[in-house]
């Protein structure tokens, strides 16, 4: 993706820009409504709704078909949940012009870090995720994005919705 | 690497098999075999074509795991490659898919030939892996073909060291350790071409006899990662040097029954995560291990609130270990 692509959204620079990081569980939508309830009386607020969906490698999959198909499948339920948590914005009060909707497929080593990627290029002020509450030895198998996010964010605000 | 039209006769076989092995070890009757996708039914002495190259098969290997010692892997055969004489590995194409559970966590994972195939290309050149090609058979079944290597495995090498843990630790340990780094970098090599390994335990390293050098094997699982993917690897790299520092997994239930006043020590936050029953914590046993060293094991302890995420945050503590290793014992690996 190249520089171009984020020019529009990176000019939001000067306004209170969310980055509002989300999948399909429980805790990323505790977290919309705890943004919708928390911000939506401010106008000055943009809020980006990104979702990541790594992308696997084709060991995964006995047929490149396969794996794209599984791809479009992936695309299809983030696009419905995507739209499901603007409606949660757009019912709280915040309108059309304060919310962009990204969905980022892509290979990534860490989901955390690509999350921190997209706030770096988008030039967001606060990253707002869900916390999933693994267990100890969950994080320590898999690891855990908002550790991650909290460990490794600059030059931005961090907020985990419980 | 598609599989070319089979140019070879039986007549030829018969000779490359008579002379690798003599004209009276010729077996009488063999299949020739282009495609392996049922590998049940290749049998030892059968002949399988891969790139019009003859692979003459012997027998299975064996892995004990899950409990079962030398159970036998029926898609992974020894065989000569009859043109060069030279023994190779063959693994034959098995979707194998299992759920596993480490940790108290359950996780599904898969055996992926592509991916080993994909690694084999990439440690081509690199001395601390496996290494082999990969042919796609008559039915388009991806068949690696390792080099055999010769050696025993790391941690069998690891604990005939030494008389008692005192003497292991002072006077063999410190070149165990440059040896597990150089291991833990050749992970790193890996993780920077965003790969992992996918199975690190201690009996996927061979010590190479002829290069002298320890050698990583078995790369075809695979799993879906969680929010990094390589912290999988790092744990399997924690269990691997709390096994090497303790010359040996040291267990809850042998403290319990022949050293009670250790065991009386012990608190929950000092075992492994991994496997509730392993201590991780070993200074408590071998108080001469340094701080140093001692807090890397921590990190794979059930006390800790910091996981390694990545080969360098190891490495980095790594080296201060080595060089509080050097200081305690005198010793330049």
């Amino acid at each position: 993706m190249s520089e171009q692509d984020f020019g529009d959204l990176a000019r939001r620079d000067t306004e209170r820009h969310l980055l509002l990081a989300v999948d399909e569980s429980e805790n990323s939508k505790r977290a919309v409504m705890y943004v919708a309830d928390f911000f939506s009386g401010n106008p000055d607020v943009f809020v980006t709704l990104l979702s990541i969906i790594p992308e696997p490698t084709d060991d995964f999959f006995p047929t490149e078909e396969k794996r794209q198909q599984w791809l479009e499948e992936q695309k299809n339920h983030m696009d419905c949940a995507l739209a499901n948590y603007k409606g949660i914005l757009l019912s709280a009060g915040l309108n059309e012009k304060q919310i962009e909707v990204r969905l980022v497929i892509r290979h990534c080593t860490s989901i955390g870090e690509a999350i921190l990627e997209e706030q770096a290029k988008l030039r967001c002020c606060i990253v707002v995720v869900g916390r999933r509450g693994l267990t100890h030895n969950e994080e320590f198998l898999f690891g855990s994005t908002s550790n991650r996010i909290l460990h490794h964010a600059t030059h931005c605000a961090v907020m985990i919705v419980e | 690497m598609t599989q070319p039209a089979e140019t070879l006769r039986e007549a030829d076989i018969r000779a490359l098999i008579a002379r690798h092995a003599g004209a009276d070890r010729v077996p009488t009757n063999f299949q020739i075999i282009t495609d392996t996708s049922d590998f049940f039914k290749i049998e030892y002495n059968d002949v399988v074509l891969l790139g019009n190259v003859p692979y003459w098969m012997k027998r299975c290997e064996k892995e004990g795991r899950f409990g079962l010692d030398d159970e036998p892997k029926f898609w992974v055969r020894r065989a000569i490659e009859l043109t060069t004489s030279a023994t190779r590995i063959l693994k034959l194409v098995f979707f194998e898919e299992f759920q596993t559970v480490i940790a108290g966590v359950k996780m599904t994972c898969f055996r992926s030939p592509k991916k080993e195939a994909r690694l084999l290309d990439l440690v081509a050149g690199h001395k601390n892996f496996m290494h082999g090609r990969w042919v796609l058979d008559a039915a388009g079944n991806n068949v690696r073909i390792l080099e055999f290597i010769r050696g025993p495995r790391f941690d069998d090498v690891v604990t005939s060291y030494g008389s008692n843990h005192h003497d292991y630790f002072y006077n063999f340990f410190p070149r165990v350790l440059d040896h597990f780094i150089e291991l833990v970098e050749s992970v790193k090599f890996l993780h920077d071409q965003g790969e992992k390994h996918g199975d690190i335990r201690r009996d996927h390293i061979i010590w190479d006899e002829e290069r002298q050098v320890n050698r990583w094997i078995d790369f075809d699982y695979n799993f879906q990662q969680g929010e990094s993917l390589f912290s999988f690897d790092m744990q399997g790299l924690g269990n691997i040097l709390i096994f090497l520092v303790g010359r040996g997994d040291v267990l809850v239930p042998d403290l319990y029954h022949n050293q009670r006043a250790l065991f009386d020590t012990l608190w929950g936050e000092d075992l492994s995560i991994a496997y509730k029953n392993r201590v991780a914590n070993l200074q408590k046993i071998y108080p001469y291990i340094p701080d140093s060293l001692n807090r890397i094991l921590l990190h794979f302890s059930q006390g800790t609130n910091f996981f390694y995420e990545n080969t360098d945050q190891m490495l980095e503590d790594l080296s201060v270990a080595r060089a509080d290793m050097i200081s305690l014992t005198g010793r330049q690996p």
